[in-house]
């Protein structure tokens, strides 16, 4: 066991705790979760460094917090607190912190995918050295946004990493009935990308896969496309009706990517009993923050406008 | 009050102008580069940034593949990265494509992230009817003007072409800059030393008495043709410019329709929701309601056959006979 498996398997039962927390709060209001897609974010995170950006859709929790945003203030931006990562009034859908390099969530399906090409062609000019990630799910696969920025970044060579998450669901409409290609990464062969699907529940695998990609795309030889296949193992929304049968469900659990390193591992009972106690504190202690956070005044609606 | 300060100044073309502008902005700020289909050798669709290629090179003055969203997009990105990207869009029309990085990203940049971040993004269109067809003449600013957080303005002449491009360089957030195609032919004077136009003031072009005329871009030249035709009527129209639309320069407005008590609005887009009905309610909530008529296109779109087109888009004829009978009311 290297000790990089077991903080990964950490950082994603950290994740699922603190969804789990918030979701449980009745002023949640209205979040897009992340669980069974943990292993995504968490391999993304390991593959990135301190110069890196990310940029995410709207299914942000888990990436910022693998990123490494102080889930504190994340618990706090998500139940719209002052003391939020952006004084509350970004929330799950845009959420941001450059400077733990997470550049942003933009919550229209795709669209942050030529902001990030922006961003990275900013870090192109700029010769700094880090490149971008954008981190997108299956369902941005069939908008324009994605082609046209595909197209832009492959002439130019931005330093730009493409990770499609895809846990398989447009809220209700299934990948299968949505898209047209036979893997989302051919996508990515079609504009010269080196390009790939792996397994997204395996940690290990999305970090190396990741770690290999980021790699190239450093070294300058323009972008890269991962799919990584991921499972939704709730609803699409905590207000979305679920659409998938009790037995679907079932077994999607039994494939869920954190008892999958659990397994792997070989952690006996009282190392799950840590690793649980660890990811319960976690959430607990970015709860209590939030809690003590005022909301905003009203007197603010109009601030930082224009 | 009318423009008087004496400048040194140079006649030039409305494309002219916006280069100079460009130029003498990208020569002290490296950060502002210029994207768009066409602006590289070719030198933009009307030459508006001719030369621009040559003197930055590739990297500051980028070709685009036909892709309005991710131009924009790209834009926006940088811009919240710390470039001064300029995007063009050809067409006012084809604007639309990139609605959702310059809306739902760039506008709301600053406020979702309670400051942290700013995208200044210039977006430069073309709007307006010249034989090109019913998507390719819209004037849409009026959907622009309601939105938190971005900027649009409409020059008319090559002076604020050239003012007002220089402001929106070194704007913070992003601005919808508004230029249009039958300006283009026609030359003005533009100051020699750099000048800027501020966003927010509009501009009194002709002084008068009887009522005040409002206008933005091209329909400037229409409502001061009318205004020529009214005073040997013996009616003396006060022309006000607008140039920025949001911000609105409603104080220059509210002055005038206290000194003339009637006014027109003028606009070549459509009525409904449109700039006139902003500027005509913006005042009446101050002033309470004065004497107004507006004027804009006719509810179709605007055909490219030229009996069609020039049925549609209003003309100096149409705005003096709307002066007439508001007057006469």
């Amino acid at each position: 066991m290297t000790p990089n498996a077991l903080d990964m398997l950490r950082a994603m039962a950290r994740i699922r705790a603190f969804e789990t927390a918030l979701s449980e709060r009745k002023d949640h209001g209205f979040q897009l979760l992340s669980s069974g897609e943990e292993a995504v974010a968490v391999g993304l995170a390991s593959a990135l460094t301190e110069r890196d950006q990310l940029l995410t859709g709207g299914r942000s929790i888990g990436p910022a917090i693998a990123r490494g945003v102080d889930p504190r203030a994340v618990m706090a931006e998500l139940l719209g607190k002052t003391a939020g990562v952006n004084g509350g009034r970004a929330g799950r859908g845009h959420l941001s912190d450059p400077a733990s390099g997470f550049f942003g969530a933009h919550a229209v399906v795709g669209g942050n995918i030529s902001i990030a090409a922006g961003v990275a062609l900013a870090k192109q000019m700029d010769g700094d050295g880090g490149i971008v990630a954008i981190l997108f799910g299956d369902g941005a696969c069939g908008a324009g946004a994605l082609h046209e920025t595909l197209n832009i970044a492959a002439k130019w060579k931005l330093p730009l990493l493409f990770v499609c998450n895809n846990n398989q669901w447009s809220v209700s409409t299934s990948r299968e009935d949505a898209l047209a290609p036979a893997r989302l990464s051919d996508l990515g062969k079609t504009f010269g990308l080196p390009s790939r699907t792996i397994d997204g529940l395996d940690v290990e695998a999305v970090a190396a896969a990741l770690g290999e990609a980021a790699q190239s795309v450093r070294r300058g030889e323009g972008p890269a496309f991962v799919e990584c296949i991921s499972i939704r193992l709730r609803s699409h929304s905590t207000t979305a009706r679920e659409t998938r049968k009790r037995d679907e469900l079932a077994e999607l659990r039994t494939r869920c990517p954190i008892r999958r390193q659990i397994a792997r591992l070989g952690l006996d009972d009282d190392a799950v009993e840590a690793l649980e106690r660890d990811a319960a504190d976690f959430a607990a202690a970015a709860l209590a923050f939030a809690e003590a956070s005022p909301y905003p005044s009203a007197a603010e609606v109009l601030t930082d406008v224009g | 009050m009318l423009d008087s300060a004496v400048v040194a100044t140079k006649k030039m073309f409305f494309r002219e102008a916006i280069a100079k502008a460009v130029r003498e902005e990208m020569a002290l700020n490296d950060r502002i580069m210029v994207m768009g289909q066409d602006v590289g050798s070719f030198g933009g669709s009307y030459r508006e940034f001719d030369g621009l290629f040559g003197e930055f090179g590739a990297e500051r003055v980028r070709d685009m593949p036909v892709a309005e969203n991710a131009s924009i997009g790209i834009g926006a990105g940088a811009a919240a990265a710390g470039y001064r990207p300029l995007v063009t869009i050809t067409y006012m029309d084809f604007l639309m494509l990139g609605f959702d990085p310059l809306i739902n990203y760039a506008a709301k940049l600053r406020y979702k992230t309670a400051g942290g971040l700013t995208a200044p993004l210039v977006v430069k269109t073309t709007a307006g009817a010249q034989g090109q067809g019913v998507a390719h003449s819209q004037c849409i600013e009026a959907w622009l003007m309601s939105v938190p957080g971005l900027t649009v303005v409409a020059p008319s002449t090559p002076a604020d072409a050239y003012g007002l491009m220089k402001t929106a360089l070194r704007a913070d957030g992003p601005v919808v800059y508004i230029d249009h195609k039958r300006l283009f032919p026609a030359p003005g004077e533009v100051p020699v030393l750099e000048s800027l136009v501020p966003f927010g003031l509009a501009a009194v072009r002709r002084a008068g008495t009887d009522v005040t005329i409002t206008a933005h871009s091209f329909m400037v030249r229409m409502a001061l043709e009318a205004a020529e035709t009214l005073e040997s009527e013996g009616i003396s129209c006060e022309v006000i410019d607008l140039r920025s639309l949001a911000p609105l320069d409603m104080p220059a407005i509210a002055q005038s329709v206290a000194r003339t008590g009637a006014l027109v609005t003028l606009e070549e887009g459509q009525l409904t929701s449109g700039v006139g009905a902003e500027v005509a309610a913006r005042l009446f909530e101050t002033t309470g309601h004065r004497r107004w008529a507006r004027v804009g296109a006719l509810p179709a779109p605007v055909s490219s056959n030229p009996v069609l087109e020039a049925a549609c888009v209003p003309d100096a004829r149409r705005v003096a006979e709307a002066v007439h009978k508001l007057l006469a009311r």
